[in-house]
Parts: structure tokens; C-alpha cells; sequence
């Protein structure tokens, strides 16, 4: 087939060879061996470990796979160290024959030198009995060798595989398709996905991006339906996943024998919350011709205090705060709830949540009843009134304090589809709660079986700060910790990425049955966790180029280098350069200019009339009921969602004496 | 006397004895100690007469070549293990290998190898049956013949000359045939060329002889010719008896011996006779103190052993194995 892309403002066009996977013939390889197993009692074979020498010239690197011959075994290992050296008995023996010049005299001999390998067993045939490498000639890995090396035979050549492309393995001029195991990414078997990197140069988002267009094409529809969530924690990251993205001809060779579909994302969902303005879109993809696509996400007192735990640090929620808060949730919030003065309260909104806790200081006040309501001392009442109302102010945008909200669509989760939640430009606090309560509510929802998808993967960037190995025993750290340890159960898979997996909490990156490392800091890798590693490795990992990760999964018993090729999305940068963030604007331009979005056929100066004169709460409400329905009359449902105009005259006090009437500042209670 | 004041006359007494050299006119040795004494020479004297004017004197070699020279490498090797006695009579194993290493474009390839096993033994002394019985174990038997008496170590030394014949054979024939495929040729062998035919050494065939127990001078040349500086050759002469008339030898310099021994990085040449012996002699000499790079070392030889020499002996090795 040919396939078209561009580079560098160019349009280029390849032919490419499209295999039908695993029943292609193998690439034709070289039939000479370029190396042969050497040991010595300094240097023995065993059944893990084997050295080998080739010509000083040889195709093969660190990371290549390789093949011995033996006489009746034959033994898959892919290449983790090398050595070069010389019969030089002491580099002081050079200098003299130059007389100490460097150039001064070339000697007429080229001294004998060795390229000595190491290599790492992958597989041995016959498995068993296990013994050590045969002393025999060893052979560059073909396409084919590459399957059984890696066993991915046994997942990749069945009636009904579960192989998950991820990525080309290139050496020596042979490249084969490395797959992963359905069944170990995402379970039940194993599950989880952990990728480690420098930021900028190790490809992390890039990994992901192409990860989940792979698993979307090829996960086996006989085990279910797929979706994934993606918290954008920074810039515009993942801003732009429906917009088609720069691909270059060696990008679409790679996609044609991956077999993937080199295009955007198709179903895409995005969600982000308001500004603290509570009209404008707190997101980068705001551009005009985009923002219609995003999805306001706004939550009231309910989703909040259902996890205050995220919300309240230890200091603040001692027994006596968590027994108060519980009696909120249990006794007074969304129920009739009747205080000893006599008012009857219905608590939905941080506002109405206010007006009991003035109800009760003022009431504890006014009959000199002490320091405690209903066994709640009053400084604890205190307490909690003031770090919940300060919720609304640290998360304005997020959460409301009119009692609206618009959530994910939990419960009609669409096949193959991506939800990303734009949290990149919320405090930190606001951002904990989201990633809380979304992967929570995804949780419950698996767990009854009725989210609309059999599993989700949940991409979380920046897992040193969420899931951090030392620090405080926070919320969503004991979140991603119940994923990573039990998720796999419920079809729940964490998709994370950090650029020090050494700083992430040792269960979350532990309980990821399949890693990869792109470009990784030396200082990194000098930690712990990478010993396994030989030095060579670790230069490789350290000066790895853009588009090659290391990959390690439970079929593969040593470390596999592998390429990917860039993600067939539009990048964060590429994505703003196009389609620049619209400024924020007025409340009626704002307004107008959603609506305008919802259906080009509203026109401004209708919009302008609508909402003149009237609360900016109520055009929130009507604008965000509007939004949710996508109705076919766009500016007839908003005006109906707004309700008719009332005069905002100033009612009378009531008397003295009397009950104040229910909700007095709402005129629609009248 | 305390080991401390011992050590004070020691080296104060090896001060002076230093300095009486000098003043005498001497050079200094390295000072190492022998700690035994070497075993007799077979041949410690040969004769020779001036072939470059009349008395042999030191002439100053040039600049080491800086190109890499084009050539062949040629050197055997021997090993041996006495298996047994029959009575005192031993009975040896042995193996010689022989090979050619061709250089082009400064990498060596090995180009010729020749290799035997076999048995030597006294066969005169060993009854049918017993030499019956050797040649049923596959391998060639060769006699090395008998002294006058048995001799549990006069024999073995038969023996060894005998395996030294076959070392040396096994190099004529690997020359040889390298020679016939590529004529023009050069081809450096370790050792003499007194092995070779006349015809043989006709071509480009250098001996470079790192050994100097036969020594063809006497008093001042022989002065001249081992007290050469460093970069420095004597002049040529001619080797007298039989067929040894045809080959002309000049000794060469290649390693500063001052504060060493005598002999350090001092080597022998050989080459057939006729005029291209001195049309050639400068440009072999640069050709030959270039060779100095790289040192064979950690060979102990290194100052006089050839890289080249060095790895055909190493390639011998390697072809040999662990042979026991």
C-alpha cells in the first residue's frame, strides 16, 4: 500500500508492505551467524547468561535479540552488555611507541580486538530440563524468532488473540511487531501500565496517546466493551485527541504493520470546569470551533461532601469533625431537616448549607444554650463550616453553590470512546477531588456492573505527586493504591506516568504488570530499583532517542528496546498553535458565544435581549440545563430553562415574631 | 649489623660498581638478578665474513616507515608430553602447528596452517610388538634414534630435536605454499632461513632472529654489533659453511638498550643473498623498526618479538587449544 505523510512541510509518499501479523512469512534473514557462544571458567554460560563474540562490524547492539543454534536446544536471548578490548597489556605501551603524540605514528598492524557480548536469556527450547547456553553459533533474531523469544505466540497465534501492538522491534534491519497480552494489560490476569521518563524527551503522553488508539483497534470485542478517562494535569497535553496530528511517512510504515489506523481518536468527550467567572470554560481547548465539544463540569455540595475525606486534611478531620460531617450527610443534606427554633431546613447548596450553620450559632446564641448542639460542641461546628464554605472558594468553577451539576456520563460510558477531564488549570485541591471522585464513581459503577463499559483505563500523568512514595497518607494515593491492587478485578486499569518512578509509592509502580522507560535521568537510574539493569542498559535507557521506550511485561523475561511511532493526534503544543485558547470574555458575550456553539443558528442580539436584566445564577442554570439536553431548538429550550422574567423588588422583613417563609430569597418558591 | 645498614652497603656498594662501569666506558645493565645459570649453547659460534665494507660498523637507520607494508608473517609452534616409558625408553606425544598470517591494510588474516600430532620414541629400543602397538593408537610414529646408552633424559632431548625437525618442516611447507599462491610476496619468518632452500629463499623472504646464541663476530664487530644504539643497523655480512654461504645477515637495533641487558631489543636479520640485500637494506630496516608498533607485550620477548610473529604464535595457540 502507499502511504502519505508529511516532514518538515513536506508531503512524502512510501510504499509500504503491510504483514497479515503473525502469518507472515518471516523476514529473510542473513543465514550466516555473526557471532559464536564463547565461555571460560571467568566467563561460563549459564541457563540466564551467555557471552558472545562477533566481528568488529556487526549489526547488532544493546537490545537486539539473538538466536543460538545449539544441537538440540535452541536458546532466544536478547543482547544487555558489550565489551571491546584488546590485546594491550597496559595503555602506557602506546604512548611509548608514539613517543607520547597522539597521531604521531600509526602502527602497521591493527592490534587483535574483540567485540565481546553479553546477552540475557528470553527463552529457552525445549524449556526443560533448563541448562546452560550450548557453546554454539549464535544468529541475528528474525520476525519470527522475535514471537517465540517474546512468547507471543502463545497470545498473538490463537483462534482468538488478545495481542496488543505496542510497538516495532528494530535491529539489524530485521523488524517485528512486539505485542502486548490483553489479558495481562488490562486483565484479569494482571494489569496496569506504568511509564517512567524524563519530561520532554521520554514520549510519555506520546506512549499513552498511541497505547490507547492500539488497545482501541485491537482489544477483542469478545471481552467487552473498552473506554478510557484521561486527566489532563498540564497544558494542553491532551487537549487535542480528535484532531489528526503530523505523521511522517516512516510513522505510517510503522502504523501500516501495526495494523492500527493512523487517524484521531473518533469518540472523544471532553470535560472541564468553569473559571472562577463561572461562564468561561476553564480549559486550553477553547478555541471557538472547539469549545462546543467541551463538557462543563461542575458539582455541588452533594458530590463534595460525599469525599471530604479528599478535601480535609487529618488535622481538620479528628473523630469529632468526621462525627459531625457524617451527621451532615446522614440527617440534614438533600432531606427536611428541623431545627430546635423551629426552621425547617432543606440543604442542597453551600448556601443553604450556610444558612442552617447561621441558624444554629444564632440560635445557640439567642437562648444561651451553652457550647453544644445535638452533642456537636460549637468550635467543631465552627471548624467544619469554615473549611467546607472554603471549598467553594478554592474550587470555584468546580464547585457551585447553587446546587446544579453536570457529571460524567456514568452509566452510559460509550464503547472505545475517551473522556478526558481537563484539570490542568484547577487547584490542587480541586484537582485531588476530581481524580477522587471520578475514579471512584467509576469504581462503584464497575462494580454493578452498569458504567455502560466492561473496563476503563485511567490515564493519570504525574504520579510522583499523586501516588508519592514518602509524604502524607492522602486520599488519592490510597485511591491509586486500591486500583493498583484491586482494580484488575473490576476492569479499572491505571494508565500512570511519572518522570522518577523511584519517587512513586512502591505499590502503585509494583503492581504494574507492564513498564516502559523512555529517556531516562542518569541520577534515576542510579537508584535502587534499576540494579537489575546492566550499565549498558541504563546508557541505552539514558540517551534513548524520542519514539523508543524499554519495555518490560509478564511474557517477557527480560527488558525489550522497541520503537513506536508518534501518536496519530494532534500535540498539545501543535493543537494550541492551531486552534489559539479564545480569551476569556464578558458573562453575555460568553453566554452568547456558547450558545452560538450549541447551534450556529442563534443569534446574538436574541441571546443579548434574553438574559438582559437578568441573575447571572439563573443564566448559569438555564445555559448548563441547555447544554446538557443539546436540544434541537437551542435558543427555545435556553429561554425556557431561564423561565420568565421577575422583579427583583425588595421583599418586606417579615414581622417580628413570625416564622420566616421557606426560602425566601428564591422568588420561584413564591 | 642491622638489615637496615645492610641495605645502605648493598646499594652503595652496587653504586659504586655502577659508576666504575661508566667511568670505565660501560654501559649499566638492568640489574636483574639471575637466579640460575642458562643451559649450555649448542652452537655458540659461527663464522662470518664483512659483506658491506671491510669491518662491521654501526650505520644510523632511518625514520620508521610510515605506511603500513603489505606482507606475510610466518611461525610454528611445538608441544610435547612423555606419555610413558617402556622401561627407561619414553614414549612421546607431540603436536606442531605452522601458520601463515597475511597483513593487508594493517589487519592480519591467517592465510596458511599446517598442524601434526604424533609419536617419537626410541624405536630401536621399543620390540616389534610395542611399535605394533603405537602405531594401532592412529597417530604417525617417528623415531628420534638412540645414543650410545639409555638415557631417561639424553633420549627426550632426541626426542625434542626430532619434534623441532618436523616444527621446522611444517613451517618450510606453510611458506611455501602461501609462496606459490602469492610470489611477490614478502614473507617474515621467525627464526633463520637455514631451513629453507636456496629456491625458497630467493624471494622476498626476511629471517628476523630474536635469539643470539650463535654468534658470527668476534672482538670489535662483535663489540659493534651488540652495542648498537637504538634506530641503528651494522653493516652487512655473510655467513660462512656450506649452505649457509647464501644468506646475508645484519643485525638491527630497535629498543634504546641503556639500562638494560645487552641483547634487549636487538634482533638479527637474514635475507638471501644477491644485490637486492643492499638496494633493499634501508627500506627494510625502517620497514622492520616500524614493526615495533604494536608491542607484543605481555609477551617478555616484546622488545624483539614482531607483533605480526607475536599473533601468528597466538593464532598457533589458539589452534592448538588446551592440547595435552
Amino acid at each position: 500500500m502507499v502511504v502519505e505523510g508529511r516532514k518538515d512541510g513536506r508531503t512524502e509518499r512510501r510504499t509500504v508492505e503491510v504483514d497479515e501479523r503473525c502469518d507472515t512469512p518471516p523476514v529473510a534473514v542473513p543465514p550466516d551467524p555473526i557471532g559464536r557462544v564463547v565461555a571460560t571458567e571467568r566467563l561460563p554460560a549459564s541457563p540466564h547468561e551467555f557471552h558472545f563474540w562477533t566481528e568488529v562490524e556487526t549489526p547488532i547492539g544493546i537490545g537486539a535479540i539473538v538466536r543460538v543454534e545449539g544441537r538440540a536446544r535452541t536458546v532466544y536471548a536478547v543482547v544487555v552488555d558489550a565489551k571491546a578490548y584488546s590485546d594491550l597489556a597496559d595503555p602506557l605501551h602506546e604512548v611509548r611507541v608514539a613517543a607520547g603524540i597522539p597521531g604521531e605514528h600509526v602502527a602497521p598492524t591493527h592490534r587483535t580486538e574483540i567485540r565481546l557480548w553479553t546477552a540475557a536469556v528470553l527463552r529457552q527450547v525445549p524449556q526443560e530440563p533448563l541448562q546452560p547456553v550450548p557453546l554454539a553459533e549464535v544468529f541475528l533474531a528474525s520476525e519470527q524468532d522475535v514471537q517465540v523469544a517474546l512468547r507471543m505466540e502463545s497470545y498473538v497465534q490463537v483462534a482468538e488473540p488478545t495481542g496488543i501492538p505496542i510497538g516495532l522491534y528494530a535491529t539489524g534491519g530485521v523488524s517485528a511487531p512486539v505485542y502486548l497480552d490483553a489479558n495481562f494489560l488490562l486483565g484479569p490476569e494482571s494489569a496496569h501500565l506504568n511509564i517512567s521518563g524524563v519530561s520532554g524527551l521520554a514520549t510519555k503522553t506520546s506512549a499513552v496517546e498511541f497505547l490507547l488508539k492500539s488497545v482501541f483497534t485491537h482489544f477483542p470485542h469478545s471481552k467487552g466493551r473498552i473506554a478510557a478517562v484521561c486527566f489532563n494535569v498540564k497544558g494542553p497535553d491532551l487537549c487535542f485527541l480528535d484532531q489528526p496530528g503530523d505523521l511522517t511517512p516512516e510513522d505510517l510504515e510503522m502504523y501500516a504493520r501495526l495494523d492500527i489506523e493512523p487517524t484521531p481518536f473518533d469518540n472523544v468527550h471532553y470535560f472541564a470546569p468553569f473559571k472562577a467567572d463561572g461562564i468561561n470554560i476553564n480549559t486550553l481547548r477553547s478555541h471557538a470551533d472547539l469549545i462546543g465539544s467541551v463538557q462543563p463540569l461542575v458539582w455541588g455540595l452533594r458530590e463534595v461532601l460525599d469525599y471530604h475525606e479528599v478535601l480535609l486534611n487529618r488535622d481538620d478531620l479528628d473523630a469529632k469533625a468526621a462525627a459531625f460531617i457524617d451527621f451532615l450527610i446522614d440527617r440534614v443534606v438533600e432531606k427536611e431537616f428541623r431545627d430546635e427554633w423551629g426552621t425547617t431546613h432543606r440543604v442542597r447548596t453551600f448556601s443553604e448549607l450556610e444558612r442552617l450553620f447561621r441558624a444554629i450559632f444564632d440560635g445557640l446564641e439567642a437562648s444561651g444554650r451553652g457550647d453544644t448542639w445535638r452533642t456537636h460542641h460549637i468550635a467543631t461546628i465552627r471548624k467544619i463550616r469554615n473549611r467546607l464554605l472554603n471549598i467553594s472558594t478554592r474550587c470555584k468553577g468546580l464547585v457551585t453553590d447553587d446546587g446544579t451539576s453536570e457529571d460524567l456520563p456514568f452509566g452510559t460510558f460509550e464503547d472505545r470512546s475517551l473522556y478526558v477531564i481537563d484539570v490542568s488549570g484547577m487547584d490542587q485541591l480541586a484537582q485531588d477531588l476530581v481524580f477522587t471522585r471520578v475514579v471512584s464513581k467509576l469504581r462503584e459503577h464497575l462494580e454493578r456492573r452498569d458504567l455502560g463499559v466492561d473496563h476503563v483505563i485511567v490515564f493519570a500523568d504525574e504520579l510522583n505527586k499523586y501516588a508519592p512514595e514518602d509524604g502524607p497518607d492522602t486520599y488519592v494515593r490510597k485511591m491509586l493504591l486500591d486500583i493498583s491492587e484491586r482494580g484488575r478485578y473490576l476492569g479499572l486499569v491505571l494508565f500512570g506516568a511519572q518522570q522518577f518512578r523511584s519517587q512513586v509509592h512502591r505499590r502503585v509502580v509494583g503492581n504494574a504488570s507492564t513498564t516502559m522507560f523512555g529517556r531516562m535521568d542518569m541520577d534515576e537510574l542510579a537508584t535502587p530499583g534499576y540494579q537489575v539493569l546492566s550499565r549498558a542498559t541504563k546508557i541505552k535507557l539514558a540517551t534513548l532517542p524520542k519514539g523508543e521506550m524499554m519495555l518490560r511485561h509478564p511474557h517477557f523475561t527480560q527488558p525489550v528496546f522497541l520503537r513506536f511511532p508518534r501518536p496519530p493526534v494532534m500535540t498539545g503544543p501543535a493543537g494550541v498553535a492551531a486552534y489559539p485558547p479564545a480569551t476569556d470574555v464578558p458573562f453575555d458575550e460568553a453566554v452568547m458565544r456558547q450558545l452560538v456553539a450549541l447551534d450556529r443558528r442563534v443569534s446574538p442580539n436574541s441571546v443579548a435581549e434574553i438574559i438582559a436584566d437578568r441573575r447571572e445564577d439563573d443564566v448559569r442554570r438555564a445555559l448548563l440545563a441547555t447544554r446538557r439536553a443539546r436540544p434541537d431548538d437551542v435558543l427555545a429550550y435556553f429561554r425556557t430553562a431561564l423561565g420568565p422574567r421577575v422583579s427583583h423588588a425588595p421583599t418586606a422583613p417579615a414581622a417580628a415574631g413570625t416564622t420566616p417563609l421557606q426560602s425566601v430569597e428564591d422568588p420561584y418558591a413564591r | 649489623m642491622t638489615s637496615a645498614v645492610m641495605g645502605e652497603t648493598v646499594v652503595e656498594a652496587r653504586r659504586r660498581l655502577r659508576e666504575a662501569l661508566l667511568e670505565a666506558g660501560g654501559v649499566v645493565g638492568d640489574g636483574k638478578s639471575a637466579a640460575a645459570a642458562s643451559p649450555p649453547l649448542q652452537t655458540p659460534f659461527g663464522i662470518a665474513e664483512p659483506v658491506e665494507g671491510r669491518e662491521v660498523t654501526a650505520v644510523a637507520v632511518g625514520a620508521p616507515l610510515r605506511e603500513s607494508r603489505d606482507a606475510a608473517f610466518a611461525d610454528g609452534i611445538q608441544r610435547y608430553i612423555v606419555e610413558g616409558r617402556i622401561g627407561v625408553t619414553p614414549i612421546i606425544r607431540a603436536y606442531v602447528g605452522a601458520a601463515v598470517l597475511d597483513r593487508r591494510d594493517r589487519g592480519l588474516l591467517p592465510a596458511k596452517h599446517e598442524a601434526e600430532e604424533f609419536i617419537v620414541a626410541p624405536l630401536e629400543r621399543l620390540t616389534d610388538a610395542t611399535v605394533a602397538k603405537l602405531h594401532e593408537t592412529g597417530l604417525p610414529v617417528h623415531d628420534c634414534g638412540v645414543a650410545e646408552r639409555e638415557h631417561p633424559i639424553l633420549d627426550v632431548q632426541l626426542a625434542v630435536q626430532q619434534i623441532e625437525q618436523r616444527r621446522r618442516r611444517a613451517e618450510v611447507s606453510v611458506v611455501a605454499a602461501f609462496r606459490r599462491e602469492f610470489p611477490d610476496a614478502w614473507i617474515v619468518v621467525d627464526g633463520s632461513l637455514r631451513a629453507y632452500d636456496e629456491e625458497a629463499r630467493e624471494s622476498r623472504l626476511l629471517g628476523v632472529i630474536k635469539s643470539h646464541e650463535t654468534q658470527f663476530l668476534a672482538g670489535v664487530d662483535l663489540e659493534t654489533a651488540l652495542t648498537l644504539p637504538e634506530a641503528h643497523r651494522t653493516t652487512v655480512f655473510r655467513r660462512v659453511g656450506g649452505r649457509e654461504d647464501a644468506i646475508h645477515s645484519w643485525y638491527l637495533r630497535l629498543w634504546d638498550w641503556v639500562g638494560q641487558d645487552i641483547l634487549f631489543g636487538l634482533v638479527r636479520v637474514e635475507r638471501q643473498r644477491g644485490p637486492q640485500v643492499l638496494d633493499e637494506i634501508e627500506e627494510i630496516c625502517s620497514w622492520l623498526l616500524a614493526e615495533r608498533s604494536p608491542m607484543s607485550t605481555p609477551d617478555t620477548r616484546w622488545d624483539r618479538l614482531l607483533y605480526p610473529i607475536h599473533e601468528v604464535e597466538n593464532y598457533l595457540k589458539a589452534r592448538a587449544g588446551s592440547w595435552w
